[in-house]
């Protein structure tokens, strides 16, 4: 249990495994879940009930949070973000959130200011920039 | 957060599945088994999206039930401490506000709400600022910060909190009808 008490996700101490698992961002999953669903709609004539509630809840939070929902954006804001030297999990939070200031970036995903990191404000300033490029040329 | 992680799980056969489709009686039954459930250490499982393989079979004796190794990659969902996420209010009393996160419950409770939001009650209870320019009520999105986890046999609960920069209240509905 020692290894729960420490986890955090600020620092990024979310345990080894998650850290190297592929994290995905909410308009991914929203991407997988809709396939999924459709492929269950050619079996079945009610889909609703063969689904579990928790993929239901989930895919109605990933539809309506999903900030890209075209999947050519969802690819680009993918290839955009891994530019940056981040972890997974920051990937996915700032491709989740969309801040818009860096001071809000920073708020949200503290562990890429940490140090041993080279990410100044102006890297971070950059990185939004081109976050909210795809969000407008969508 | 969403991850798409490989899990492993031993899978019992009844022999009458035994035959051509073999294969395909095996993983209907894993979906059926996993999809859905949740641990503490992985979260809730969503959707399994494919098969890595599929091991040796054991016979068990006695039985004659076969044992599979099977290892299948999967969308699981798993709060962590620290994280920030995006909710929708699903209820509002005056101990706090209750908000979901795809599977997850948040419970934000008034301490850590901020202070100068005041609990209304009446017909849709809120949580509205003294000039009224903010509410929280059933519906309103929220981004809060998950700051505690207790994790249930079949279920994970979240603590969280909106009494930070950049927290609080992203869209109410109450605003646009």
């Amino acid at each position: 249990m020692s290894g729960e008490e420490e986890e955090n996700a600020a620092e990024l101490k979310i345990g080894d495994e998650f850290l190297k698992a592929k994290c995905l961002m909410n308009c991914e999953v929203a991407l997988i879940l809709e396939h999924k669903y459709e492929q269950l709609q050619q079996m079945s004539e009610d889909p609703m009930n063969q689904v579990s509630q928790v993929f239901e809840k989930s895919l109605q939070y990933v539809k309506r949070f999903s900030r890209y929902k075209n999947p050519d954006a969802v690819r680009q804001v993918r290839e955009i973000l891994s530019r940056y030297q981040l972890a997974e999990f920051e990937l996915c939070v700032l491709g989740n959130l969309c801040p818009e200031t860096v001071e809000e970036a920073i708020a949200m995903v503290p562990s890429i200011k940490t140090r041993g990191r080279a990410h100044d404000d102006e890297a971070i300033e950059k990185m939004l920039n081109d976050l909210s490029l795809i969000k407008k040329f969508e | 957060m969403f991850f798409h992680i490989v899990l492993e799980r031993n899978m019992q056969l009844h022999p009458r599945h035994f035959g051509r489709d073999l294969r395909d009686k095996l993983v209907a039954k894993l979906m059926k088994d996993v999809e859905g459930t949740c641990s503490g250490r992985h979260g809730f499982v969503v959707a399994i999206t494919g098969i890595e393989s599929v091991g040796k079979g054991l016979i068990r004796d006695g039985t004659g039930f076969v044992t599979f190794p099977v290892k299948y990659q999967c969308v699981v969902f798993r709060p962590f401490k620290g994280e920030i996420s995006e909710a929708v209010v699903t209820m509002v009393n005056k101990m706090g506000f209750f908000a979901e996160a795809g599977p997850v419950q948040i419970f934000v409770s008034n301490h850590l709400i901020p202070d100068d939001m005041e609990f209304q009650s009446g017909d849709i209870p809120n949580y509205t600022t003294s000039d009224g320019s903010v509410k929280i009520q059933k519906d309103s999105e929220v981004r809060l910060k998950i700051i505690g986890t207790r994790v249930d046999a079949t279920e994970i609960f979240c603590i969280g909190t909106i009494k930070d920069d950049f927290l609080g209240v992203i869209s109410d509905p109450g605003a646009t009808s």
